[in-house]
């Protein structure tokens, strides 16, 4: 009887203790085992709301702004717009203060969706910085001195293909190019198409800018642009069945407003490109909408640069030069301007020299962008800016800028070369403002369930 | 000396029986714990394994640009850092979702994302990447199942309130609430019935913006549509602070006989898209020749529509059956997201008209993408979610996990 009596004693301490294992030994809720990541969760909503610097702007908003309200409560609509209904949020943004201070992190502001965050929440804070702390280059204006030109022409017309522009579209390229120059520009346009280029060819201003002095430049590759009407019934050799007469037309245009025209790459003006004139015709490679011009194009250009009376000349005026080498003019622009595109690269379409006596190009005034290269008892230009002065003068009246270097282009290089034919002066200075960081902290809980 | 015997025997009984009923709660306790500590470590594999699809553009980097099968599976827009995912890769994944499409002329079976009538895109199971690939090139092949959902967070649905004029409300909602007070800019693209027998369509466009109210929508109205004579598309793009989200909305007055687009490769120069007739792969009532008009456009920096042009095939006649012009190749010449618009007529009857589209990229028509095992019947699920952009539309990317080695703890 006593051994059945311990039992049950043993029993009793034996059920105590699990009573008492249990008590200790909680498990979590299933939330708790299964949890959704709230800290990743809060920093990519961050950075969602501050794809297109929305937030950055908002939280430097000052309170005294007529739009300050408004744009918190945008921010409150875009933040619950993104979060699923059942989390609940709390931003605060704070100033962040430097080492003098005595509070480094002091709250400005804070929005929530609810009073409390639950039993468990997670925060990802952010930092933002002001856009009025970057350090600040503030590029001299081409067109500033000597009171004319200013304008960048970029020709983006949506109804012309281009070639040799492999792996990009005239587009894109015209949207990097815009990125890179228009701040050095008084004005800088894009050419939507062909109508439009045939304006500016006119002399007609397309939005209030000033026409003479211009740079255009022809993303389109070894394609041009030809506007219909005047300048394809003017620009259509028949005799020759060439549209080479409209880069004459070109040529003489660019002679006229002192233009400067800028081939990105390959042979300039091998192809007339309009896809409503012609539908029907291709490049030989089965691109359609473009005609095939060939060398004489280019000849046709320089004639009508150099005020010479057309004469259909299909010539070829380049040659394959292999790998070629930045100017050090270049090279030392490139650590000027900060770009730095490769300083070897390959010419299959350098330019002969013989075109500087033949046009008037002075070599004096030619600011070259790649080495000229010796070959075949000749020089080759592979990248330079050609202006010209005519016989007798001293006035440049008309440039040229030709990269012949083999596809695909490389836009930086344009840019250099504009900015080594320019040289706008860059006034650098740090902006040195107070309260240029602020803290964005998001913290995010879960409702409802368990 | 029996009684004790007795004493004992009992007491031994007892004992043994307890201690058997307590090792069985104590082991209960131990396996629910090891069950949870279990899951959680699947919480935590799914967190990992959604950051490791979302921050990596796989190999090669540019994989979802070409018809190259990649060596090691992510999502990532290579061109940038972050959560941001190539509408590109995203197109060459199968979808769970939609039913397969087959193009028996050319043997095409195609995985299917349609987002009702006239928006489709339709990817070739050969240029596709299917779950048992990523599976493997996750390296979760055997040991964990999942399924990865990406969706925009702005939903924009466009319902017509009247007819004359043509009146449509445009609806913005967030994943949780309406947008209010956010920028709709849009594109009307309306097909005109002109030209005779076997003339192309005709279309022209029209642009605007307009701002949603406090319920998050906006009303456009267009008196230059005749419902009776235009087909048209209206596509709307919404944003505010940092959210963009896409809609459409179509009329069209010939569905028995319109132009299906297929994706039919991915080229170093750009996307070549099938446009085949649509008896030849849905059937139907009373087929007749279509001619098209194909345009591609897309979305710029101030969030309006440009158009591209288009090469060889952008117009043309399409037939169905036997006859040898039953379907023509287009190439897209970008691999910067865009939408195909497709106009059409019956080529007998220029009033017969229609338009479809097809994305370029998912993000440019916010098409959701499932990829994966379908979850359902799956004992214990782990999700995670991140907020991502495609394309600059915003999306949810959510990854469900779970183990396929099986949950119960043996004890």
């Amino acid at each position: 009887m006593m051994r059945t009596i311990e039992v049950f004693l043993v029993i009793l301490i034996i059920t105590g203790a699990f009573i008492i294992a249990s008590f200790y030994a909680v498990l979590p809720v299933p939330r708790r085992v299964s949890p959704l990541n709230l800290r990743r969760l809060a920093l990519t909503t961050l950075q969602v709301l501050d794809s297109d610097y929305s937030l950055s702007s908002i939280v430097f908003k000052n309170p005294s702004d007529p739009d300050y309200e408004q744009a918190w409560s945008q921010l409150q609509v875009a933040l619950s717009a993104l979060l699923p209904p059942n989390i609940v949020y709390n931003l605060t943004v704070y100033a962040v203060r430097g080492d003098g201070e005595e509070q480094l992190y002091i709250p400005l502001k804070s929005i929530s969706n609810a009073e409390s965050l639950g039993i468990q929440s997670e925060a990802s804070s952010y930092l933002v910085a002001s856009s009025n702390v970057t350090f600040r280059v503030i590029p001299e204006k081409i067109g500033n001195v000597g009171g004319v030109g200013g304008t960048l022409y970029i020709l983006n017309c949506s109804d012309a293909r281009g070639w040799w522009i492999t792996g990009y579209s005239a587009h894109t390229l015209a949207q990097d190019l815009y990125n890179l120059l228009s701040s050095y520009f008084q004005k800088t346009v894009m050419v939507q198409n062909t109508n439009q280029l045939a304006k500016i060819l006119n002399g007609t201003s397309l939005q209030g800018e000033v026409v003479q002095g211009a740079v255009i430049i022809n993303t389109f590759g070894e394609a041009v642009p030809i506007p219909a009407g005047y300048y394809a019934t003017q620009g259509y050799d028949s005799q020759a069945r060439s549209y080479a007469k409209y880069c004459y037309l070109l040529g003489q245009r660019v002679r006229l407003y002192n233009f400067t025209w800028v081939s990105i790459v390959g042979y300039p003006l091998y192809y007339v490109s309009n896809v409503n004139l012609f539908p029907d015709g291709h490049n030989t490679w089965g691109i359609y909408g473009m005609r095939d011009v060939g060398p004489a194009g280019l000849n046709a250009f320089l004639q009508g640069l150099d005020g010479k009376s057309y004469s259909y000349n299909s010539n070829w005026i380049t040659n394959d030069v292999g790998v070629v080498q930045l100017s050090p003019t270049a090279v030392y622009y490139c650590n000027y301007y900060g770009i730095y595109p490769s300083p070897r690269q390959t010419a299959t379409r350098a330019l002969s020299a013989s075109i500087l006596t033949t046009y008037n190009l002075p070599e004096s005034r030619v600011v070259y962008v790649f080495n000229k290269v010796y070959k075949n008892n000749d020089w080759w230009m592979p990248g330079a800016v050609f202006r010209h002065v005519a016989a007798g003068d001293n006035k440049v009246t008309g440039s040229f800028f030709a990269l012949g270097l083999t596809r695909t282009p490389d836009i930086r290089l344009t840019a250099l070369g504009l900015l080594c034919a320019f040289k706008p002066r860059l006034y650098r200075s740090v902006y040195t403002a107070v309260d240029a960081t602020r803290l964005v902290v998001l913290q995010l809980g879960q409702v409802g369930g368990v | 000396m029996a009684g004790s015997t007795i004493d004992h025997m009992i007491a031994m009984t007892v004992f043994l029986g307890a201690i058997l009923i307590f090792v069985g709660l104590f082991n209960q306790t131990i396996q629910t714990a090891i069950l949870y500590q279990r899951n959680r470590y699947l919480a935590t594999k799914c967190s990992d394994l959604l950051d490791n699809i979302l921050l990596n553009p796989g190999i090669p980097e540019n994989w979802g640009k070409s018809n190259i099968i990649p060596t090691s599976f992510g999502l990532q827009d290579p061109e940038f850092t972050q959560y941001r995912l190539s509408p590109f890769s995203l197109m060459r994944l199968v979808s769970t979702s939609g039913k397969p499409v087959t193009y028996p002329k050319l043997g095409l079976v195609c995985s299917n994302i349609t987002m009702g009538f006239g928006n489709f895109l339709l990817v070739p199971y050969t240029k596709a990447i299917n779950y048992s690939l990523a599976s493997r090139l996750l390296g979760v092949n055997g040991t964990y199942g999942f399924q990865l959902t990406i969706t925009p967070i702005v939903s924009v649905s466009i319902t017509k309130v009247q007819s004359t004029p043509v009146t449509l409300s445009v609806s913005v909602k967030g994943a949780g609430f309406p947008l209010s007070g956010a920028v709709v800019s849009y594109c009307l693209i309306i097909v005109k019935p002109t030209g005779g027998q076997g003339q192309y369509p005709a279309f022209i466009t029209q642009y605007g913006t307009a701002h949603t109210n406090t319920a998050g929508s906006a009303i456009l109205s267009f008196s230059t549509i005749n419902e009776n004579q235009d087909s048209y598309v209206l596509i709307a793009y919404v944003h505010q602070g940092g959210l963009i989200g896409t809609g459409c909305y179509e009329h069209v007055l010939n569905k028995e006989n319109y132009v299906v687009p297929f994706l039919y490769d991915l080229g170093s120069e750009g996307g070549k898209v099938l446009l085949a007739h649509s008896w030849d792969v849905h059937g139907g009532d009373h087929p007749a020749a279509v001619t098209y008009n194909a345009t591609f456009v897309i979305l710029t920096e101030d969030f309006t529509l440009r158009e591209m042009p288009l090469g060889a095939g952008r117009v043309g006649l399409l037939n169905y059956g036997n006859d040898p012009h039953t379907y023509e190749i287009i190439t897209i010449p970008t691999y910067n997201p865009g939408i195909l618009v497709v106009t059409y007529r019956k080529s007998a009857n220029p009033k017969d008209s229609g338009v479809v589209l097809m994305p370029w990229g998912i993000s440019s028509l916010a098409f959701p993408v499932i990829f994966g095992e379908d979850l359902s019947n799956k004992t214990w699920v782990a999700t995670d979610i991140r907020q991502v952009l495609v394309g600059n539309v915003a999306y949810q990317a959510k990854l469900a996990l779970w183990s396929l080695e099986g949950y119960q703890v043996i004890g």
